[in-house]
């Protein structure tokens, strides 16, 4: 198994390279031939992902998540996950370069530093721990690939608005297919981080017995979520969208982002582990 | 190769003399007839549309003349005053080949990359087709003229993107919103141009559409012709609230959509887009209006930016186009060359000097050692005595125009498929 492991190690950057090769062409030359090996090719990467994923839970037992290497290539394998579920939804081919470019570079660099684990500290080694960084990961790459919807309807926006009708405009599907992708991304995003929140706040008091409610990494997810929360409520009930509603993704992904970075680091008391 | 071609296009003659020289579809008739019996060619093409007219013959190679094509152009369309010769381009072989298939590709026309051409030239051909005044050569020639203009199409990006006014409008629409059927569209005033955005939008399958015009008459004329609901001028401003697109181009001095009256319908609309296309001049929609979040206002300028920048990508094409072009002349001419005379006659021997070969060597051993000398001759002699009569008829008729002995070769090879080794 350690040799199966070894040689997906090596296969999966040049996978996804091969992805990021053939949507890069649909956007730059529109060969709209290739729509539907794009989507096989892509279903296949993310089989193989899982497959590299599940025999390196088995060979190494806790699962990949217990080094910033093993996160890449989580976080890799839910980048495709959730632009796949999202391009079988929308039907929309063009954009995959976009949200493939995050994901090869995460697997790249993993397959680069990746090592064969040694200790893991006591603390990591619970599977109601993997479920938590499992959902949590799959929850902030599904609002980061909504995010990045949002920047792409945000860059149409300007093209058309302003006259400036530039390659954007020729390969993006329309405002609103943007906005529902974006939407769609951002939602199930939010459910699973949700479900990370929920899981992580019952694991916390078994792993440390003491529970810190105050903690900045608490407050600063509560309020991710909470501002979340009030976009998606607000666009069921009040209607919101268009352009508000995208800036709002686009603004809750760049908090997160500095929620998981800076304050991780920095303020964090208990959420450190590397 | 006897090809032999007299065109005229917007490029060498005014329109008033293009549209004197325009063949109906009455005329071809009798002209398809002259050119056979009276000039004497033997097979004939006339492409005529609005800004071109193009004749393609086969004609015999000692007596051909461009004059006869001239003048039958001329007296056909009784224009000799004042029709001058400089107005044709004259082409013959290859370049009337190569001709041909820019026309297909859509790069000789008006418009760098108009569909239409294609076809309009498919329209010629079978109509030629039905007249049978086409032959081997000119089947060959316009096939491959269609397969250019399926490849052009399929292989480059020639005909992307809009390049007029009205479809440059509609690919807009198409950039804002997802669905045109769950779409209102309101027509403001009766132009061509606004007509024409309306009828796309109505072919790319809007939901409703409205027109509105000072005079409901004509509106109503509008609505007869293309379907649609006629609205009250008076009201509009009501009905601007419901609607997605807004098209106007009414003759106007002031602005008929003033920015301060956005404001309460944007106010119903919440966050919907509302996409106004001003093709109005003077502009009937106050600029201003492009202030608000979800209004997307373009004018005929930010129109024609888009027509521009479509255009300059399709010429960017050009070399694409060019190479296929290229590849398929050197194709028909390698099929032309194969069409020669000695070459034929030594593929066709080979063909049946290869079986001979391989039954005999299938069944050699059936037979005593002293018998196998025998059955090589008799073999062989066999397949001369089939060989002798086709090839002494070919022979004999090669270098004689009157005989279509071309024609047979071609025949020849394709019944023994010796057209694969070309």
């Amino acid at each position: 198994m350690d040799t199966i492991v070894d040689i997906l190690n090596i296969l999966l950057p040049l996978l996804y390279g091969g992805l990021l090769y053939l949507y890069g062409q649909s956007f730059f030359k529109s060969v709209s031939r290739t729509n539907k090996i794009k989507t096989v090719m892509l279903a296949a990467t993310v089989l193989i992902h899982l497959m590299y994923l599940l025999f390196r839970t088995v060979l190494f037992n806790p699962p990949p998540i217990t080094t910033p290497f093993e996160i890449m290539t989580v976080i890799a394998f839910c980048i495709a996950l959730a632009y796949l579920y999202i391009e079988v939804i929308s039907k929309v081919h063009g954009t995959g370069m976009f949200v493939l470019i995050p994901a090869f570079l995460f697997q790249v660099i993993s397959s680069l530093f990746i090592r064969d684990l040694g200790q893991v500290p006591e603390v990591l080694q619970s599977n109601l721990l993997g479920f938590h960084v499992t959902s949590a990961l799959l929850g902030y790459t599904a609002i980061a690939v909504g995010a990045m919807y949002g920047i792409l309807y945000l860059m149409l926006y300007h093209d058309i608005k302003s006259n400036h009708f530039s390659v954007i405009y020729k390969r993006l599907p329309n405002l609103e297919i943007l906005e529902s992708m974006s939407f769609r991304s951002t939602l199930f995003g939010f459910i699973f981080l949700s479900i990370a929140i929920v899981v992580g706040l019952i694991w916390l008091p078994i792993a440390f017995g003491q529970i810190f409610y105050s903690d900045p990494k608490l407050i600063g997810t509560m309020f991710i979520w909470m501002l979340y929360a009030v976009g998606l409520v607000s666009k069921k009930l009040a209607g919101w969208h268009g352009r508000k509603i995208v800036v709002l993704y686009v603004s809750g992904f760049i908090v997160a982002l500095f929620s998981i970075t800076f304050v991780n680091f920095f303020f964090s008391s208990f959420h450190q582990f590397y | 190769m006897n090809l032999l071609s007299i065109g005229t296009n917007h490029r060498t003659a005014p329109v008033d003399i293009r549209e004197q020289l325009y063949f109906t579809e009455k005329e071809l008739d009798g002209a398809y007839n002259a050119l056979l019996k009276k000039y004497g060619f033997k097979e004939a093409v006339i492409i005529s549309t609005c800004n071109r007219t193009e004749i393609y013959t086969v004609a015999d190679p000692f007596t051909m003349r461009y004059g006869d094509l001239f003048d039958f152009i001329v007296d056909r369309k009784g224009t000799r005053e004042f029709t001058k010769p400089e107005y044709f381009y004259r082409q013959f072989a290859s370049g009337a080949a190569n001709h041909l298939f820019r026309v297909a590709s859509g790069i000789d026309s008006m418009i760098i990359g108009d569909i239409q051409i294609l076809a309009q030239i498919k329209d010629a051909y079978y109509n030629a087709e039905q007249k049978k005044t086409t032959g081997f050569l000119t089947n060959r020639l316009f096939h491959t003229a269609f397969r250019v203009g399926k490849r052009t199409r399929t292989e480059t990006e020639i005909g992307e993107g809009a390049v007029s006014i009205s479809y440059a409008a509609v690919e807009l629409a198409n950039k804002i919103f997802a669905d045109l059927s769950k779409k209102r569209a309101l027509l403001i005033g009766a132009g061509e141009t606004g007509e024409l955005t309306a009828k796309h939008l109505k072919s790319k399958g809007i939901g409703e559409l409205l027109v509105t015009n000072r005079t409901r008459k004509r509106s109503e004329e509008l609505v007869n012709r293309i379907g649609g609901r006629v609205v009250e001028f008076e009201h509009f401003l009501e009905e601007l609230g419901k609607c997605d697109i807004v098209i106007s181009s009414i003759s106007a001095d002031e602005h008929i959509i003033k920015a301060p009256m956005m404001h309460d319908v944007m106010k119903r609309r919440g966050a919907e887009p509302l996409f106004i296309i001003d093709i109005g001049v003077p502009r009937n929609v106050d600029p201003a209006c492009n202030k608000y979040e979800s209004v997307f206002l373009h004018d005929i300028d930010s129109l024609q930016n888009i027509i521009d920048k479509n255009l300059s990508k399709r010429k960017a094409e050009i070399p694409k186009i060019e190479k296929i072009i290229l590849e398929e002349l050197q194709g028909l001419f390698q099929w032309y060359k194969s069409l020669q005379l000695n070459p034929t006659i030594s593929d066709l021997r080979q063909m049946f000097e290869f079986i001979r070969e391989a039954e005999v060597e299938k069944h050699i051993n059936r037979f005593n050692e002293a018998d196998r000398e025998m059955v090589e001759l008799v073999t062989k002699r066999i397949v001369n005595k089939l060989l002798h009569t086709p090839m002494t008829t070919l022979r004999m008729s090669n270098g004689d125009p009157q005989d279509d002995t071309l024609s047979h070769i071609s025949s020849i090879r394709k019944l023994f498929g010796l057209e694969r080794k070309e």
